[in-house]
């Protein structure tokens, strides 16, 4: 099954960089550097679903001590930090043709990077503490509070002034963007999707297999 | 405004080689788990011989009692 979800996820990241390449039009202010849209919002797209699991799996394992919610949780906040530092690796790549900087501490950047920081350190403290049990106890927590920092993210674009531009698809009202660069767009939302369910299955049975053998 | 194709590749390549470092962490991992670590054989291949080797006398276990160091007399 998990192989199945795989080879899903490797054709669908080859449609999405076909459609990227391909099919969508040359952006006309920004020019082809605007491709590099197609890898960075799906990748804060899956950072954020990873996030949300996070958070879900965490009360899971709170209320009914699932050992399974726990192993979840840890999968994805492990896929979730890894699709995090990609939105901030590309959008520091796109960042430099466009505002002439590599990084700057406006709000969304800021508040991505303390996302970051934060996951990074639910990982560390899985690591550090010895008892299993408790440890996933105090990780659930964690995992609870830092997703309050999602919201924070996404309209922190709203609430300060920032050189980030605005969400262009995930937003209330009509959209603004031409059909075929939305089309790109959801092609990539969805092999980015399915390559997150993949890596979390995997990750979750490793898991599992881990906490078995010991 | 310029293409900056450079810009567009460096990020592609950059997710490209992130994203096959996780998996072959995992493939790493599941490898570990699937095929546990065998103990290798260094030296001669397997029609060879293996060199007897001298090894460094055990200090005695239980089939040689030592009595306790405070029981034992001083030495003369």
């Amino acid at each position: 099954m998990i192989r199945v979800v795989g080879g899903l996820a490797l054709a669908a990241l080859a449609a999405g960089l076909v459609m990227a390449f391909g099919v969508a039009p040359r952006e006309t202010t920004q020019g082809n550097v605007q491709r590099i849209m197609y890898l960075h919002v799906p990748s804060v797209w899956v950072a954020y679903l990873a996030f949300a699991v996070v958070l879900v799996a965490s009360i899971t394992y709170l209320v009914r001590r699932l050992e399974a919610a726990d192993r979840l949780a840890h999968a994805s906040a492990e896929v979730g930090v890894l699709f995090t530092g990609l939105t901030i690796a590309t959008g520091s790549i796109w960042g430099k043709p466009t505002w002439g900087t590599w990084w700057t501490w406006d709000a969304r950047l800021t508040s991505v990077s303390i996302l970051f920081v934060m996951y990074l350190g639910y990982l560390l403290l899985r690591g550090m503490v010895e008892d299993r049990e408790r440890g996933a106890r105090y990780a659930a927590v964690l995992g609870i509070v830092a997703a309050f920092n999602i919201p924070l993210v996404h309209f922190s674009v709203y609430w300060w002034r920032t050189l980030h531009q605005p969400p262009s698809l995930m937003k209330p009202g009509p959209g603004t963007m031409p059909g075929v660069i939305v089309a790109a767009l959801l092609v990539n939302f969805a092999a980015f999707s399915l390559l997150y369910l993949y890596f979390v299955a995997k990750r979750a049975c490793l898991l599992r297999r881990e906490a078995e053998a010991a | 405004m310029a293409d900056n194709w450079g810009f567009v590749l460096a990020a592609y390549g950059l997710a490209a080689v992130m994203l096959l470092s996780y998996w072959r962490f995992l493939a790493r991992r599941e490898r570990t788990h699937t095929h546990p670590a065998r103990p290798q054989r260094a030296g001669p291949g397997v029609s060879e011989p293996l060199a007897p080797t001298v090894s460094e006398p055990l200090a005695p276990t239980s089939g040689h009692p030592r009595s306790k160091p405070a029981s034992r007399p001083p030495l003369q």
